[in-house]
């Protein structure tokens, strides 16, 4: 990777001076600066220490003084990870029903790396239904991994070269810069399609969105995949909250409920049980592509993001329940991110925020640039670690390269005493603040000024 | 379109010391040119030439009439594209096979060797092949025509396809025996595999273990996303685990512990952050062949062999049923060394499989420290594989740990890797465990959790199977060391009759057979076409090119199978054999017939 990139990223990127190096070339070189290091570390090896040394400092920070009721009343509440908290009592409670503790020998041994072929059959089944697919979808389409991290690994490694990039609407879920990057070499672009040199390979749609709890329209959807189409892009469409949009009125739709895709042979959906079904701990996540190639190519992937038999039976016997997803599970998850997101909504609002949410998810995308008196990513990171200080991590905009500085990801799918708690450190933070010019429109539908495409 | 790169390097050969040549496709036409001794030859290359030619002419015409059409078509009209599409790869691939078949002919007739001549790098898919899989350029394979190859390559990535056509020259028996495996009633006929590494001796006592009440909890945390080095809970077991059984002087640190989905993402993983692209490993062969393979996928390193030398074939040990392989000397290792540095290698490291895989040889522990201060003389980092530490079957064998060893002449630079998918028979687990010394290698390794990362209910269960002491000494490991060895021992009163000279120090769950009476001439042609001759029997086995093995004719038999399976699959060996005995001249005709 050579420093041309720094003529031909957009914009907005080169304002950020303490991070273009890594966070963007990072993804080209953040080699030069480790160089000097007399460590045993290759260059590489050096990149992903940094990648853990610095993107992680919020959650390591967290790990090492996470909050606890009893044991820790003073330590860390994290709204900052998307994960649900919600329904861990339901969860727990099916996990340990007699049918999930079966042992038998074929799911303690090596594996069809595509998964075990039960696991596929569930998965199909259960995406054809929860997707409301117009005909039932094969399970030899169906590749699983351990987690969508190793997904979206995998999938830039085998469409992509070194180098090459991927197009993703901002802001959004930061960590995909990583997955793509440590095997893969692969960047991603912001914005523009072809921008001197850096070839895109294709675009990336997280719907329901993440950090904006936005959900694309039927015809949003098809003008973006005939737009990608048109350009010979591949689609990788991220649908990890798709059981988790708790606003009925929404009307959510999954890629793979539209009647005709303009490219089938490059749409690529991918699912996972982290977010609708809160076990981000159980690694586990699926490949939804008719591209037999692809699908192949990710398979011989597999060796080295495999799960356990033991999960994979597990997860078949959970998908398959459908009584349970239907009329236990998803009213009861709905229900109680719906009050979180009530609660969390009516502080905000209380405080005089503006902020962007609408019903999907488990985040509220909250504007705090009135804090800034300069309006700068320094500031941002300031108050970011005044938060930490305070004992609540959040995530910044930074983080998903946004724009503008003073967007922050709020993250409510959590139980009602943290939650509370946290709100409360965020208020205390936020009152220490001096603001700038009170803007007078604490308007929860606000756009932000970074549109997705 | 894209996809014309001139000079690129398109193949890659085996040279005479093993290691990775790149060969540029000017080379390939120019080595091509200067082998036109006969007439004959010059009229077969030029025949190829003009299919070649017409098929790169054809290609591109369909292409441009394609992507025309494509264009021009209205949304509703798409299903049709597909149809012709489809029917534009078929004509493409028989194109193609004819091409391949014009030169396999060639080059069976006239004996003579010259890689392909390549009129469009489009067509090349080999030549990605070769490059990632050079170890063992022979294996044959339904590999694609060039054509279908221009359209896979159109949507996969140039190293996506490198890495589907790796997977299936590496997987593509393992595939098949997935789909048609042997059943005592339902499949009689199905595969057998003596090929992958299973331990299946002590599965009643496993699946027992695992059936228990204490392993189906459920908290909290093991639901959330933890430590991506691996749960604080496990970690601190492993250390403890470790320091018991590998007896380390003192108790092992959990901090320098880091868990994983399996010890092949630990490898990889581990040549990411040690190694750059191109740099190279030393590792003592024949080896395991899942190095080559993780070597190449992701971290592109490469592995410089250390040939380990066997006997020369006689009849006196073929008749004993008896095999040695020389033990790895400093010598050998000094020289290796200095002969890849000759070749501006940039060595960063030592591979040690201990106990050995395939030769299930143990490192006793002066020889340990005589490569680990070999190592630290040349700056190395070694890396050791003790994936079979607890599956020493012979009593008279003791293993000793790198972890056992109390002045570790680089503590730094030394890695130990360990799984359960061998010694607990648990390879569906996907788990494997890096213990390092180095904080820093620890810490680089924790980015690549997030990718090979391992379910926490995983985690759970493995920490109460290893913290469960009792069973495991009192019941797991005496059983399984007894079982190992009366199943090797079955294995090698079985070879012992056939009069199959087999190698096994002691431990590990496999024979590493010698069967280079049985090709004529002894090359590695000679035994792909034995393999296949195993595999057409429905018997796998893994053969002695994959392991990086110096010299053709041996083999790798797992006895660790059930043990009615490992009786039909010895039986099916024998047949083979005694076939192959008969009219070697006659088999080897064969598969020319069939093509």
């Amino acid at each position: 990777m050579d420093s041309g990139y720094d003529d031909s990223l957009p914009g907005e990127c080169l304002r950020k001076p303490d991070w273009k190096q890594l966070k963007l070339y990072g993804v080209g070189d953040p080699v030069a600066m480790f160089s000097s290091d007399s460590s045993c570390l290759s260059s590489r090896g050096r990149v992903s220490k940094w990648f853990w040394d610095s993107a992680e400092e919020g959650y390591r920070t967290y790990h090492m003084d996470e909050y606890d009721e009893d044991k820790n009343p003073s330590g860390i509440i994290n709204l900052g990870t998307s994960e649900n908290k919600l329904c861990f009592d339901l969860l727990s409670r099916r996990l340990t029903q007699n049918d999930m503790l079966h042992v038998e020998p074929s799911l303690l041994q090596y594996p069809d790396w595509r998964g075990h072929l039960f696991l596929r059959e569930e998965v199909a089944k259960f995406l054809s239904f929860y997707c409301k697919s117009p005909a039932p979808l094969k399970p030899e389409n169906v590749v699983v991994l351990n987690g969508c991290a190793s997904l979206f690994s995998a999938l830039a490694t085998v469409l992509c070269e070194a180098g090459e990039a991927l197009l993703i609407p901002t802001p959004y879920y930061g960590a995909i810069t990583q997955h793509v990057y440590l095997y893969g070499n692969v960047r991603l672009a912001y914005v523009y399609l072809e921008s001197e040199g850096v070839k895109v390979k294709g675009l990336i749609l997280i719907n329901p969105q993440n950090p904006l709890g936005d959900i694309y329209s039927p015809e949003e959807l098809q003008e973006f995949l005939g737009f990608a189409m048109r350009h010979q892009l591949h689609v990788i469409m991220d649908e990890v909250y798709m059981l988790s949009v708790f606003e009925e009125s929404l009307g959510y739709r999954s890629v793979l409920s539209l009647e005709r895709l303009p490219d089938p042979q490059r749409t690529h959906v991918m699912w996972a049980t982290s977010k609708d079904f809160g076990m981000s701990g159980l690694r586990f996540g699926i490949l939804y592509t008719e591209n037999q190639h692809v699908a192949t190519a990710v398979a011989s992937l597999c060796r080295y993001h495999g799960l356990s038999g033991l999960v994979q039976h597990q997860m078949a016997q959970l998908l398959r329940d459908h009584d349970w997803i239907s009329q236990v599970y998803l009213p009861e998850n709905h229900a109680r991110l719906k009050a979180a997101h009530t609660y969390v909504s009516e502080e905000l609002r209380a405080l005089g925020i503006p902020f962007v949410s609408r019903g999907a998810g488990f985040f509220i995308w909250v504007d705090l640039r009135k804090f800034l008196p300069r309006g700068t990513f320094e500031e941002e990171g300031l108050l970011w670690r005044q938060f930490l200080d305070n004992k609540v991590l959040l995530s910044c905009g930074k983080t998903f390269e946004c724009k503008e500085p003073g967007w922050f990801r709020v993250v409510f799918s959590d139980k009602e005493n943290r939650l509370r708690l946290g709100m409360q450190r965020v208020r205390q933070v936020l009152e220490r603040q001096p603001q700038v010019v009170e803007e007078a429109s604490p308007c929860h539908t606000q756009e932000p000024s970074t549109q997705p495409i | 379109m894209e996809l014309k790169e001139e000079g690129c390097p398109i193949g890659s050969s085996l040279s005479d010391s093993g290691t990775i040549v790149a060969v540029t496709e000017d080379e390939c036409r120019l080595e091509g040119q200067g082998a036109e001794k006969s007439s004959t030859k010059k009229v077969f290359q030029t025949l190829q030439r003009k299919v070649l030619e017409l098929q790169r002419v054809l290609m591109d015409h369909f292409f441009r009439m394609t992507s025309q059409r494509v264009q021009s078509l209205s949304p509703e009209d798409q299903q049709r594209p597909q149809g012709s599409w489809k029917w534009i790869k078929r004509m493409g691939f028989l194109m193609s096979r004819m091409a391949n078949l014009i030169w396999a002919e060639a080059t069976k007739e006239l004996k003579f060797k010259e890689p392909l001549p390549r009129s469009d790098p489009r067509c090349d898919i080999k030549a990605g092949q070769q490059a990632l899989s050079s170890w063992q350029p022979d294996q044959p394979g339904p590999r694609l025509g060039g054509f279908e190859a221009v359209f896979v390559s159109h949507v996969l990535s140039r190293r996506g396809t490198g890495i589907c056509d790796l997977y299936r020259a590496n997987f593509q028996s393992y595939e098949a025996y997935q789909r048609d495996k042997y059943h005592k009633e339902k499949n009689p006929m199905g595969y057998i595999n003596l090929g992958t590494s299973e331990n299946k001796l002590c599965l009643d006592l496993i699946k027992e273990r695992l059936s228990q009440r204490d392993m189906n909890q459920i908290e909290e945390d093991l639901l959330q996303y933890s430590d991506w080095q691996g749960q604080p809970f496990l970690r601190k077991e492993l250390a403890s685990f470790l320091t018991c059984y590998c007896r380390a002087p003192t108790p092992l640190d959990p901090e320098k512990v880091v868990v994983l989905n399996g010890c092949s993402s630990v490898f990889s993983s581990l040549a990411m952050v040690l190694c750059d692209p191109g740099d190279a490993f030393l590792i003592p062969t024949p080896c395991y062949s899942g190095f080559a393979f993780s070597s190449c996928l992701y971290s592109k390193v490469e592995l410089i062999p250390v040939h380990l030398e066997s006997q020369p074939l006689s009849i006196a040990h073929v008749l004993q049923a008896d095999s040695s392989f020389s033990q790895l000397t400093m010598d050998i290792l000094e020289l290796t060394l200095t002969q890849a540095k000759m070749k501006e290698k940039k060595v960063k490291g030592l591979v040690l499989v201990n106990p050995q895989n395939p030769l299930g040889e143990v490192y006793t522990r002066s020889m340990m420290k005589e490569y680990l201060a070999f190592a630290k003389k040349h700056n190395l980092h070694v890396i050791v594989d003790e994936i079979y530490m607890l599956s020493v079957f012979d009593a008279s064998v003791t293993f000793h740990s790198v972890l056992n060893i109390k002045h570790l002449p680089d503590p730094n630079k030394t890695h130990m890797i360990w799984g359960t998918s061998k010694d607990f028979g648990i390879s569906g687990f996907r788990f494997g465990v890096l213990y390092t010394h180095n904080k820093e290698v620890a810490s680089a390794m924790r980015a690549f959790g997030y990718l090979h990362g391992v379910s926490g209910i995983t985690q759970f269960k493995l920490c109460q199977l290893l913290q469960d002491r009792e069973w495991i000494d009192q019941l797991y490991l005496p059983t399984n060391h007894s079982r190992l060895r009366k199943a090797y021992l079955y294995v090698a009163k079985r070879l012992e009759k056939l009069k199959v000279p087999f190698f096994n120090g002691g431990s590990g769950l496999y024979v590493w057979i010698d069967l280079r009476a049985y090709l004529s001439p002894c090359t590695f042609d000679q035994e792909q076409i034995l393999c296949q001759c195993f595999q057409d029997n429905k018997l796998l086995l893994s053969r002695g090119r994959a392991y990086m093995c110096k010299e053709p004719g041996w083999f790798r038999l797992i006895f660790a199978g059930d043990q009615l399976q490992v009786k039909v699959a010895l039986d099916r060996f024998c047949q083979v054999l005694k076939e192959h005995k008969k009219d070697p001249r006659l088999k080897q005709l064969e598969p020319a017939i069939a093509t």
